[in-house]
């Protein structure tokens, strides 16, 4: 029992949830999980001692109603949701309940970002030139950002977490940008109110953990750099940052503290600067994050302090714990967040179910957050992110190392996922030399989101090698019949694999038995002499986890989880490949018809290529197809039927992940049909218009020609 | 199609040892010469899967058709085995204008079910069809009946071979027997499917309108009695074959086919899209258990055998070499010592193994009848090794009765109601063909291997024979008949029973299913034990044993 806090309700989901309840369960605490609908059985609900069901995650008052009728103390709310909303801080206060965060009144005073920023300007830290306040229509906006000069960065008021950013470089774009930023702000934080910043140039991204307690002392935790970020997300977060001088490093900390103190600050907080890369005394204040953040693990790895724990003490009253443990940081700490989301289409969001789960765990250094658990699924209507990989170290190379050799131990097949991405990224000489800043991501994206040719071609082999040994019986050939080998009295002959990966298709030819060598072409490439014997794996972690099938039912209303990933063939999700006499082992699943494998992170879909196989997919003429680049909801058409329009224009707006992408025509010529309308849910590659082509008018864009 | 592979309740049969040097100048000599028979065996079988003229092959890629061994090719399981029949088919006849008579027939699994594929070659005259294509193709529908086989055709043929048309159209065993098999063996459950991807005239027309469903190629494949030339003659209408006998006109007008296919690949989709539709089928008559490799090393197959048929060897050095674990339970070891029985398992099913250690005497033939008719009742598939010479001739055997003993291993294996299969491992001569299951006996399969022979008795034997009658003919005018006579009287004789005894002309004449590679004999007898065991076993019965 911490103060009078007995028992914790998680406002929240995914592996926040899970994070909060290990430190509620290392109290001595009870944990209470809410779960929608759609999660009944979800990995966050299975961590608690208790869920209750609840109509949504933004549903105030069924959530205070269930913490009370579940005999909470407390509410925790995690991140993101209603982690920033004073209202339901309130709420909760207000139903006699404690609430584990900042009071009302300073969530308030940073929430909006206008006023935050006249705080803390007048504590006397420095601010990016910015303009925006409430009520500014979208001609006003633009000529006050023309005013601080292109490029300006565009960002909710409301917002938080990068969600409906966006940067933009050219005049003629500024319009039409405001007015997209807007919709996004209003769908995402129900204000359409933006601000406009002066865009500063290899901008980094360092954050000071703060916190305070209601007896008024507030300290730093340090630093955190979070300069590697995708669509102003962040993806990989370090502390210390590598960037910072010493008087600098001091210089931020005590602005952090001094913001802290001007909004009347308790609990646990996160004041953002950004240090331009080519002035590293230079930093202005960005925002000020009330809450738990998603990176907060760096912090705890080099200070050792359990953040959550520090909450709930600060919460039920008590004074920071400082004599407990030494707040001078030590070591090194890098964190990578696993998304489901495909680097190969521009980071957007992917969805599935997990067939196969390898997590790195029990490493040394190494700490994984996670909601991913074998069977679930993953759909498009939350946040993207899955996991998150920590290591620490002495130096920040051992950290780095010990974080992608990790990543690099880590499966996921049934979702896409950035996980093989991020050990390249971790391997760029940029990352690992320390020379951060935001757009590093995008700028070394066309390098690094695809794993290396060679890599992609043993994949297929590896696929290959699953397909025969999925047409073999358990247990080892019993009939001659059932033997995949292609044998004949002539010899044996050539079998092949007709795949499509990604939009790209491949043909692997065999010729003889996988099992006991075999000779094997991928598409037109030299002949591999290759390998196939399933292994056991050593370490099933892909297997359901004990119990859960029996703890499901006792949440009222949970089925059970969700469609049953394959078991009868569930001893072939390890295979050994070996090609030219170099041994891999090799993570494997199905899904249906598609074969995913999975090595060092990285994991490819083969589907079967069904024009290969005579198979006709749709009818009538595809030309011109418009298809929705990742499942979501179309919230706006730019276009009519017969209308002409050009290459690159924006045809529909489909949101996903509060994240709104524009389709564009690929190419010059005429809507002949609009299959959507606003509101309407798409599937991926869902048709959404035809557009024919003008005769003789090849001009083709690529998919992110618009967006 | 996994099936439930049963442990053995009963007891391991005993294990066969060998007792061949692997190491002695003998082993190594045998190595050498049936590595040779094996190459040239596979440079035929080479020569053979090109198909026609590299002119109507190209042709033939051009039009957007695939080549009839890639249709086979996509039409079976992904490295699935292919049991063909007859490749050689042909092999020196018709000046060697139709490789494989112009058809590909042999077993493969398709959508997980063993069926007999019959894919026309139109890249070898058209796929018109010769005597031996006829033959052929009965021949496959004969395997798709005896062992109740699903049976698809590949249509791209321009019917019968007009200037061979006496061999082709009359007889009973010739075209008509096609579509009267079509029929019989649809009315005895046979599921028959028709893709016609090309040409299918006249009487070819029967090939889709007789099967049970039928795919056509649209722009591609074509039904018609009558061809566009014909009907001119016949009425004067001009008019393009496309519009006689299209795809088009066939799937929306006349109903000829069931399916409208956009290409090859469409369409050999669609056959195995009708195959995973058919009824399953029939539960195996006997019980397969856990597959074993021999534990006597295949590989030395090729140095136990001798090349040279007059070279006697122990037959158990080839069993062990086959069969289970090498696990050969002998029936009668030590009576009639020249025939070896015994049970035995390959690939885990049941097999009666009755194969020739020498020439067959009385003792040996009873021993066989008796033998057969035990693995008959037993329901034990029956595995003959042939290398006999014959049975023993002279006074006191046909006073001992061996006729009547031979008789009595001829009706055993008329009789038997069990699968038989065959292998011609050495010679094939005179009435020891009859006794070991020979052709006319109908087992479900008989191979050859490469130094096989078969003829009605040797070659030197045969010089011998004809060369007594005359020399008693010329001596009987008082006349004389010198040696070197006699040698030039004998040498043709000999060199026309070399020709006709060779396994290339017995399998260019489908005398049998095809001639293996040694090494591939416990697989390819593995296959076709799997294939028969896909037919309900008939009741036991046997005619008169003369006592």
């Amino acid at each position: 029992m911490i103060g009078s806090i007995r028992s914790v309700l998680v406002a929240n989901r995914g592996e926040i949830v899970v994070r909060v309840c290990r430190t509620l369960a290392s109290l001595g605490l009870r944990s209470i999980a809410v779960y929608a609908p759609d999660d009944a059985g979800a990995p966050h609900v299975l961590a608690a001692d208790l869920a209750v069901a609840v109509d949504g995650y933004l549903d105030t008052v069924s959530i205070v109603a269930s913490a009370k009728a579940a005999g909470a103390d407390a509410v925790h709310p995690g991140y993101g949701f209603l982690s920033e909303d004073a209202t339901f801080a309130r709420a909760v206060i207000d139903a006699g309940l404690i609430w584990v965060g900042p009071p009302p009144e300073a969530i308030e005073a940073m929430a909006d970002k206008i006023r935050a920023k006249r705080i803390v300007a007048a504590a006397g830290v420095p601010v990016v030139p910015g303009a925006g306040r409430p009520g500014m229509d979208d001609d006003a906006l633009a000529a006050a950002s023309l005013e601080l000069g292109l490029p300006v960065l565009l960002k909710p008021a409301a917002g938080g977490g990068g969600k409906g950013m966006r940067r933009v470089t050219a005049a003629e774009d500024l319009l039409l940008q405001i007015a997209a930023a807007r919709r996004e702000a209003e769908g995402a934080f129900g204000d359409g109110t933006l601000l406009a910043e002066r865009w500063v140039e290899r901008p980094r991204h360092v954050e000071v953990q703060v916190f305070a307690d209601a007896l008024g002392t507030v300290v730093h935790l340090g630093e955190r750099e979070c300069s590697l970020q995708r669509r102003h997300q962040k993806i990989v977060e370090e502390s210390p940052s590598p960037f910072l001088d010493d008087a600098t490093r001091a210089a931020m900390t005590e602005s952090a503290v001094d913001v802290a103190r001007a909004c009347g600050y308790v609990g646990a907080g996160t004041v953002e600067f950004v240090v331009a890369g080519d002035r590293p005394d230079e930093y202005f204040f960005l925002e000020m994050n009330t809450r738990l953040q998603v990176e907060h693990p760096v912090t705890e790895a080099v200070t050792g302090i359990d953040l959550v724990e520090w909450q709930l003490r600060v919460a039920a009253g008590e004074p920071l714990p400082l004599g407990r443990r030494a707040v001078a940081p030590g070591g090194h700490a890098v964190e990578a967040r696993v998304y489901a989301e495909d680097p190969l289409r521009g980071f957007l969001p992917a969805s599935g179910t997990v067939l196969l789960l390898d997590e790195p765990t029990a490493r040394p250094g190494v700490r994984v957050d996670s909601a991913l658990a074998h069977g679930a699924t993953v759909g498009t209507r939350y946040d993207p992110m899955l996991a998150k990989v920590i290591a620490s170290g002495c130096t920040r190379t051992e950290a780095l190392d010990r974080l992608r050799a990790a990543l690099e131990h880590m499966t996921v097949l049934g979702v896409t996922t950035n996980v093989g991405y991020l050990t390249r990224l971790l391997a760029h000489p940029d990352v690992v030399s320390g020379r951060l800043d935001t757009g590093l991501v995008d700028r070394t994206l066309g390098e690094l989101a695809a794993p290396d040719d060679l890599d992609s071609r043993d994949a297929a082999v590896a696929a290959t090698c699953r397909l025969a040994a999925g047409l073999e019986p358990a247990g080892g050939a019993v009939d001659p019949w059932d033997a995949v080998d292609g044998w004949s009295v002539a010899g044996p002959r050539a079998w092949s694999a007709a795949f499509r990966l990604g939009g790209r298709a491949i043909s692997v030819t065999v010729r003889g038995s996988l099992r006991d060598g075999a000779t094997v072409h991928v598409d037109c490439g030299p002949p591999l002499l290759v390998r196939a014997a399933p292994l056991t794996p050593l370490e099933v972690s892909g297997a359901p986890r004990a119990g859960q099938a029996s703890r499901a039912p006792l949440r009222a209303g949970a089925s059970a989880a969700s469609q049953a990933p394959e078991s009868s063939q569930a001893g072939l999700s390890c295979l050994s490949v070996t090609i030219d006499g170099t041994s891999a082992v090799w993570r494997t699943a199905t899904d249906g018809d598609g074969i995913w494998v999975g090595r060092r992170g990285d994991a490819w879909r083969f589907a079967p290529d069904r024009t290969a196989r005579g198979e006709r997919v749709g009818t009538g003429d595809a030309r011109g197809p418009v298809t929705s680049p990742m499942p979501g909801v179309v919230v706006a058409v730019h276009v009519s039927v017969g209308e002409a329009v050009r290459a690159g224009q924006p045809l529909v707006a489909v949101e996903a992940m509060k994240m709104e992408h524009a389709v564009v025509a690929l190419a010059d010529g005429v809507v002949t049909e609009l299959l959507v309308h606003p509101g309407q849910p798409v599937r991926l590659d869902e048709l959404l218009a035809v557009v024919e082509p003008d005769a003789g008018d090849e001009k083709v864009v690529g998919d992110e020609g618009g967006a | 199609m996994a099936q439930v592979a049963r442990v053995p309740l009963s007891l391991p049969l005993p294990l066969l040892r060998s007792t061949v040097d692997p190491t002695s100048e003998a082993f190594a000599q045998n190595d050498a010469r049936h590595r040779e028979l094996v190459a040239n065996l596979r440079a035929r079988l080479d020569q053979v899967a090109q198909g026609g003229p590299p002119s109507a092959r190209r042709r033939h890629v051009e039009r957007g058709k695939l080549l009839p061994r890639d249709r086979l090719a996509h039409l079976v399981d992904p490295g699935s085995p292919f049991l063909e029949l007859s490749p050689l088919a042909a092999t020196g006849c018709y000046e060697d204008e139709a490789p494989a008579a112009g058809i590909i027939c042999g077993v493969g699994r398709v959508a997980g079910r063993e069926c007999v594929v019959v894919v026309n070659d139109p890249t070898v005259k058209g796929g018109t069809y010769y005597p031996l294509t006829v033959k052929k193709h009965l021949r496959a529908q004969e395997v798709a009946l005896a062992n109740h086989l699903p049976c698809i055709y590949l249509v791209d043929s321009g019917g019968a071979y007009l200037p061979h048309q006496d061999e082709v159209f009359p007889d009973r065993e010739h075209f008509g027997r096609i579509f009267y098999n079509q029929a019989t063996m649809s009315e005895k459950g046979i599921a028959q499917i028709a893709a016609v991807l090309g040409s299918c005239t006249a009487g070819g027309a029967y090939v889709p309108a007789m099967s049970d469903e039928a795919i056509i190629v649209r722009n591609q494949g074509t039904i018609f009695l009558g061809g566009p030339p014909l009907v001119k003659a016949a009425t004067g209408e001009v008019v393009s074959a496309e519009e006689l006998g299209g795809g088009e006109l066939h799937a929306r007008r006349s109903g000829v086919t069931d399916h409208l296919a956009d290409d090859d690949h469409h369409a050999l989709t669609m056959v195995r899209e009708i195959v995973s539709t058919l009824a399953p089928r029939a539960p195996r008559p006997w019980d397969v258990e856990v597959t074993e490799e021999p534990a006597v090393d295949p590989a030395q197959l090729y140095g136990v055998v001798p090349a040279d048929l007059r070279t006697p060897y122990d037959v158990h050095e080839v069993i062990s070499r086959l069969v289970d674990g090498s696990r050969f339970l002998e029936f009668k070891a030590e009576y009639g010592p020249t025939l070896v029985c015994g049970f035995a398992r390959i690939f885990g099913h049941p097999v009666g193994v009755v194969a020739n250690n020498g020439i067959l005497f009385s003792e040996s033939a009873q021993k066989g009848a008796h033998f057969i008719e035990l693995c008959d009742r037993r329901r034990v598939p029956l595995l003959f090794l042939q290398n006999v010479s014959g049975f023993m001739v002279g006074p006191h055997y046909e006073a001992g009765g061996i006729a009547k003993h031979g008789a009595k291993m001829v009706t055993a294996v008329a009789c038997a109601r069990v699968p038989k299969l065959t292998v011609v491992i050495g010679g094939s001569f005179g009435a020891g063909n009859y006794s070991m299951c020979g052709r006319a006996y109908g087992p479900r399969f008989l191979w050859m291997w490469p130094n096989a022979r078969i003829s009605v008795m040797g070659g030197e034997q045969a010089a011998s024979v004809l060369a007594t009658v005359r020399r008693d003919q010329i001596e009987a005018r008082g006349e004389s008949w010198s040696a070197e006579e006699e040698e030039a009287f004998k040498a043709p004789l000999r060199a026309q029973y070399e020709e006709q005894g060779n396994p290339y002309y017995s399998t260019a004449r489908i005398w049998d299913d095809g001639v293996i590679d040694p090494l591939d004999t416990r697989r390819v007898v593995g296959l076709g034990l799997s294939v028969a065991a896909n037919a309900p076993l008939d009741d036991v019965g046997y005619g008169v044993f003369r006592m």
